[in-house]
């Protein structure tokens, strides 16, 4: 009872505080959402190209970002680039997370087009499209709407990592949080309200993804 | 209208094509048979280059094409193919998906491309399903959209690749009977078929190819009535 009453009270205490990091923290995850589909795009295109040495590129990117610490990466973004562009830990932050989403996007992407049928290929070229024509118009469409549902579960992913830019001091939710459980030495309750914000995030994270993909179905059966 | 000369094609060890010839002229249906795996199929996609060939040449409308030279889509965009399996863009409507490559490819107005998909719909039967998508559709009905999203680029020449095999008894006859419309029109078509009463109906050459040659060609009623090579014998037999 005593704890609960603990948790009522810091949540009515820390609110303020909170939701200006919640915006904070869905500003990080947006623009690694948006960086990381752009990023994943173009790697994606470059894995599936002829080109050996665009394959190369993007084969080396994903290994990287797939076999090391997102925590790592954001670290050596922050004290690697800082040291030759003046950037603040935000921007730090976003970029990292982007180029870290970029590579399981990149994947998603790749096996989202190799998945569509090479009928669809085929029937496009036979009819003079151009092989960009046909990807563009034909079997991109197409895969985007299969990497609907595993990008939507990669955005919520990439919500809850935002968490880990606190190590370079962003002031996101997790930070702010860390910092008035350390106030209050309140820790176990702090972190159930913290844990409590997390989740709707991420359940109005997944509503979204639902409601576009039976958008997206209804209007194309 | 189509010249294949001394055509060969290889996938990897595998010798499919082993020096075919053969000459299709304007408005000439022909019908190519042999059991599966004689290498049928492969010819005719060597004739929009949707498989290159190793060596031979390959003419179409009086116009030798160099594959390592040529704009192929190009080339492709006046040769239209019909295939076994639809591959309708199921993404798109029956109308989008019948202006979709002159839209694209030609560049043609949309109002006019519009005009054009519905009549070319009205020939095919398929009108009233124009804001259908695919996955609505039978068969038969996926297969006759697929012959008006291949005149839409009107074509010099059409090649179908098996196009009754996917479909099931019920439905093959409005698919032929759109095929038999066509070739009555005029329409220079090379058919990959089972369908011998088609053949024997429709084509004006009836062609076997086994194991990658062409072992006889002769009108339907010489082909089915007085077969030449042991082959075709048997396999007339079979099929009849």
């Amino acid at each position: 009872m005593e704890t609960i009453r603990t948790i009522y009270d810091i949540f009515i205490t820390t609110y303020p505080g909170f939701l200006e990091a919640v915006v904070i923290t869905l500003q990080l995850t947006a623009i690694s959402i948006v960086l990381g589909t752009i990023l994943g795009l173009i790697f994606a295109l470059m894995k599936i190209s002829k080109s050996k040495i665009l394959q190369g590129i993007a084969n080396l990117y994903i290994t990287l970002i797939r076999g090391t610490p997102l925590l790592v990466q954001i670290m050596f973004l922050y004290f690697g680039i800082t040291q030759i562009i003046i950037l603040d830990n935000f921007w730090a932050g976003a970029i990292a997370l982007g180029i870290h989403n970029g590579a399981y996007i990149a994947e998603i992407f790749r096996g989202a087009i190799q998945g569509i049928d090479i009928g669809q290929t085929e029937a496009s070229r036979a009819l003079g499209m151009t092989n960009n024509q046909a990807m563009k118009r034909i079997v991109f469409p197409q895969a985007l709407k299969r990497s609907i549902p595993p990008l939507g579960n990669q955005f919520i992913i990439a919500l809850k990592d935002s968490s880990l830019v606190w190590m370079i001091g962003v002031a996101e939710l997790f930070s702010v949080a860390n910092r008035s459980a350390a106030a209050s030495f309140k820790q176990f309750e702090t972190f159930i309200v913290v844990g409590f914000y997390y989740l709707v995030l991420v359940m109005i994270f997944t509503y979204i993804v639902r409601w576009y993909e039976n958008k997206l179905d209804v209007d194309k059966a | 209208m189509i010249i294949g000369k001394n055509i060969h094609k290889s996938f990897g060890d595998l010798e499919v094509l082993k020096g075919v010839d053969l000459h299709v002229q304007p408005q000439e249906v022909v019908v190519l048979v042999g059991v599966s795996g004689s290498g049928k199929s492969t010819l005719l996609r060597c004739f929009n280059f949707l498989e290159m060939i190793n060596s031979g040449e390959i003419t179409i409308d009086g116009h030798t094409i160099n594959p390592k030279k040529e704009n192929l889509a190009k080339v492709r965009a006046e040769v239209g193919m019909v295939f076994q399996h639809f591959n309708l863009f199921p993404h798109k409507n029956v109308l989008e998906n019948v202006i979709e490559a002159p839209v694209t490819v030609k560049k043609m107005n949309k109002e006019e491309a519009k005009k054009l998909g519905m009549a070319l719909l009205r020939k095919v039967g398929l009108e009233d399903k124009a804001d259908v998508y695919p996955s609505k559709l039978s068969g038969g009905q996926k297969q006759r959209v697929a012959i008006a999203r291949a005149l839409a680029m009107e074509p010099k020449v059409m090649l179908f690749d098996e196009p009754t095999s996917a479909l099931d008894p019920e439905l093959v006859g409005e698919v032929l009977q759109v095929m038999k419309q066509l070739a009555e029109e005029g329409m220079t078509m090379v058919v990959v078929t089972h369908e011998m009463k088609f053949a024997k109906e429709v084509a004006d050459r009836v062609i076997m190819i086994d194991q990658g040659k062409i072992i006889e060609s002769a009108d339907p009623k010489n082909f089915f009535e007085n077969p030449q090579n042991e082959r075709t014998k048997q396999f007339i037999q079979l099929v009849e």
